[in-house]
């Protein structure tokens, strides 16, 4: 089995990449194909096309590849040519997209995997020219938000969801969002996202309940879905009550104005630390050293962050967005509060932060067994697996 | 006397503060020289001088134009050029930076004027020896955006303002006191001038007898410091307890995805409408035809659209962002919550729909009669007067 997988970017994200990793230890051949960024070290069912989107570099790799396909299949290249000219999106996205497309047509892939909903709009003639079948990956925000501002996405999503042959579903939750805009709930199929084995023998770490000040950790890059500054406003609240805490942000990017200007203040400016992206282990070891993670976020697939919180034993709380109630079950194996309700955020922290050991490992330990059940890297493989053979077969 | 007042461009004709003060200057005897960022496109009977292009892309042409404006400078203005560069020596900056400030600055040395009065404080970053080397007086108005969030991302940046700056104006007390936290000397004399709005063009709005149904509006940028998610937080409250609401959002801006998620969310998109960017003719209508104004912003300077709504006539709830409780009388001409709390603002704006005709007719009356009295145009006329009038060198 020969899939073809596109993200534009190689490597890509954390969550794609995992995902390569774990479908070409099983064998299947993978064909990465976007504009290669830095040198990744893949195994040997992995090849990487680095296919240029500007420049000389892309004349080149369109006169190298047409050679290939005039020589391979010269009717499909002309077909393809007739095609992609005959639009009028100007010159540049023509050969962008012929850039794109050859490369396909040379290898000839069983399965084409798109992992961007976003992309499918510029790459129209790809469905009438490939006799391959098509997946698309259903992720955040393509889905879920993205195409509410954005009537033509959304136009767009109705318009070439007909044509896929598979979807994978990071969550339920996406999977209903995405029916929304056409895709047929037969061909969606829920994969969740792994959580890497070096998690799985771990004993959970057990903390001491001697600590005082309580310690809360965020992970996740500045974007208002994750919601950061309810958190701050629960914060506020805690502050108040006089509860002892430390809250730690860990985020890539810029810090938001908004996230400055409330930290514009005092007290809660000497709560809250905020700390830049970091390499995963390090971030990790973050994560090993805090009493409780929060994820605040108004919008998610399923955030890998708490997956992985609840592999390490660190209790989570969670809104209740996206698919986070797939990952947790309120009580029993982390929490769950309303979305957008910083004072419940806060009361929840305030339970958990008093919640006597017993209890506690009784949830630490349900959260690992949740995630070795449902979210390991085995589950995702076989999901895989399971999911290309019935695209195959229809 | 001769103003210079230096803003990012013209004024649009929105810009209702800036027309009314440039207008004004005119009127109480001022001469008006504009110097703007933008070249101008638009026709107008200001005189306008804009700033040399600083343009990226051109080297070529950059590198000449460079050199002519500077060679003009030291040729048509040599004490002054010389001195601004000397100034910014001086201040530590090297000799090609200096050099650069003399490039900036050099359609505003050439002219002659007792006062530069820079419109926003973000303007005068760059200039700040500006008015020093042309023997001008210094002043600077104060804008929410300039004090509350420029100088979140570059702490610091107004010391040198502040040092050279003569005279301030302030649209409120608050943003004062916060300019004071960020450096500014309480010595530095100062005027406050809120803004002003002409009442006769936004008349009192007809109060409905019953608004169980609530037509509610905000006008203003989709920004977060507007902070609609917590009005959007209390509407969707309201829809849960059944009450059959309108809620119409007038602006456009960089949150707009945020927002009508949060709409989506809720499932509110039938009763909150996004009206987008509107006319000052369509806004007028659409307050004439709202019940409650709300506003319910992290922070604001002052805020033209609440004394709008209050010439309307309008219920305004309004957060206690520190620029809003000086422009609403909490409990006489509107009410004023806790910023962020949407019960409160939910809680608030039920109370309002069960008020009666009568106890609601007071607030309208008292909140259009106070605009009337202590907002006027004239007023503001007289105290810009007063303020360049006697503005004197620093000590």
């Amino acid at each position: 089995m020969k899939i073809a997988v596109y993200s534009g970017n190689i490597p890509s994200t954390t969550f794609i990449e995992n995902l390569i990793n774990n479908l070409s230890s099983t064998g299947i051949k993978i064909l990465l194909f976007g504009k290669k960024f830095r040198e990744v070290k893949y195994n040997e069912n992995v090849e990487i096309l680095d296919t240029p989107d500007s420049g000389p570099a892309l004349l080149f790799f369109i006169i190298k590849e047409s050679f290939k396909s005039i020589f391979r299949n010269p009717a499909l290249y002309s077909k393809a040519l007739r095609k992609i000219f005959s639009g009028d999106r100007g010159f540049k996205n023509n050969l962008k997209e012929l850039g794109m497309i050859l490369p396909i047509i040379n290898n000839e892939p069983d399965i084409f995997h798109i992992q961007w909903g976003k992309t499918l709009h510029k790459n129209p003639y790809l469905f009438e020219l490939m006799s391959c079948r098509f997946a698309l990956s259903l992720r955040g925000a393509h889905i879920n938000y993205s195409p509410i501002n954005d009537k033509a996405l959304a136009e767009s999503y109705k318009k070439y969801f007909p044509l896929i042959d598979g979807f994978h579903a990071v969550s339920e939750a996406i999977s209903k969002e995405a029916q929304k805009y056409g895709a047929d709930s037969k061909k969606i199929k829920v994969i969740y996202s792994g959580v890497s084995d070096e998690f799985q023998n771990r004993i959970p770490a057990h903390k001491s309940d001697s600590s005082e000040i309580l310690k809360i950790i965020s992970i996740g890059r500045y974007h208002w879905k994750k919601g950061y500054h309810y958190a701050l406003d629960a914060m506020k609240i805690m502050i108040k009550n006089g509860i002892k805490f430390k809250y730690t942000i860990i985020a890539q990017g810029d810090v938001p104005e908004e996230i400055l200007f409330m930290l514009d203040d005092t007290e809660l400016k000497s709560r809250v630390e905020l700390k830049s992206g970091m390499p995963h282990d390090l971030l990790m070891k973050e994560l090993s050293g805090s009493d409780i993670l929060i994820l605040p976020s108004v919008e998610e697939g399923i955030a890998n962050v708490v997956l992985e919180s609840m592999a390490l034993g660190i209790p989570v709380i969670s809104t209740d967005c996206g698919g986070m109630n797939e990952a947790i079950t309120d009580g029993a194996d982390g929490f769950i509060v309303k979305l957008r309700e910083p004072e419940m955020l806060a009361e929840k922290i305030t339970e958990l932060g008093k919640m006597k050991g017993e209890l506690k490992e009784e949830i630490i330990l349900s959260a690992l067994n949740k995630v070795k059940k449902k979210f390991s890297n085995e589950n995702l493989k076989k999901g895989f697996q399971d999911f290309y053979v019935s695209i195959l077969n229809t | 006397m001769r103003i210079g007042l230096v803003l990012p461009e013209a004024p649009q004709y929105s810009e209702t503060f800036f027309n009314l003060k440039i207008k004004g200057l005119k009127e109480s005897g001022f001469d008006v020289v504009l110097f703007t960022g933008k070249k101008n496109k638009k026709k107008s009977d200001l005189e306008i001088r804009s700033a040399y292009l600083v343009k990226k892309r051109n080297i070529f042409s950059q590198v000449l134009m460079y050199v002519y404006v500077i060679l003009k400078a030291f040729l048509l203005s040599p004490k002054r050029s010389l001195k601004l560069f000397r100034l910014e020596s001086e201040d530590g900056k090297s000799f090609n930076e200096s050099l650069k400030s003399v490039y900036i600055n050099a359609h505003i040395i050439s002219e002659e004027i007792d006062i530069l009065h820079f419109g926003f404080a973000t303007m005068a970053l760059r200039r700040e020896n500006t008015a020093k080397s042309m023997d001008a007086l210094m002043s600077v108005s104060f804008r929410g955006y300039d004090i509350n969030i420029y100088p979140l991302k570059n702490p610091g940046c107004y010391k040198k303002v502040w040092e050279n700056t003569d005279k301030v104006h302030t649209i409120s007390e608050y943003l004062r006191s916060k300019a004071i936290r960020n450096g500014l000397s309480e010595n530095t004399p100062f005027k406050k001038i809120t803004p002003a709005i002409d009442p006769d063009k936004l008349p009192q709005t007809e109060i409905r007898k019953d608004i169980s149904s609530p037509r509610i509006l905000t006008v203003g940028r989709l920004n977060w410091i507007k902070n609609y998610e917590t009005a959007i937080s209390a509407m969707k409250m309201l829809a849960d307890e059944g009450v059959n609401f309108e809620y119409t959002i007038v602006g456009v801006g960089p949150e707009i995805e945020r927002l009508k998620f949060a709409v989506y969310q809720y499932d509110l998109g039938d009763k909150i409408i996004f009206a987008g960017k509107k006319s000052h003719e369509e806004v007028k209508e659409l307050m004439n035809s709202a019940d409650i104004y709300l506003q319910p912003s992290f922070e604001e300077g002052f805020c033209v659209s609440v004394l709008e709504a209050q010439a309307a006539g309008l219920m305004c709830i309004v957060s206690d962002a520190e620029g809003l409780k000086e422009n609403v009388i909490d409990g006489e001409t509107g009410w004023v919550v806790p910023k962020r709390d949407f019960r409160t603002f939910k809680k608030k704006i039920t109370e309002v729909t069960e008020m009666s005709y009568e106890n609601r007719k007071k607030i309208s009356d008292n909140a259009r009669l106070r605009v009337i009295n202590e907002f006027k145009a004239e007023d503001q006329k007289k105290y810009f007067k007063e303020f360049f009038e006697t503005m004197t060198k620093k000590a």
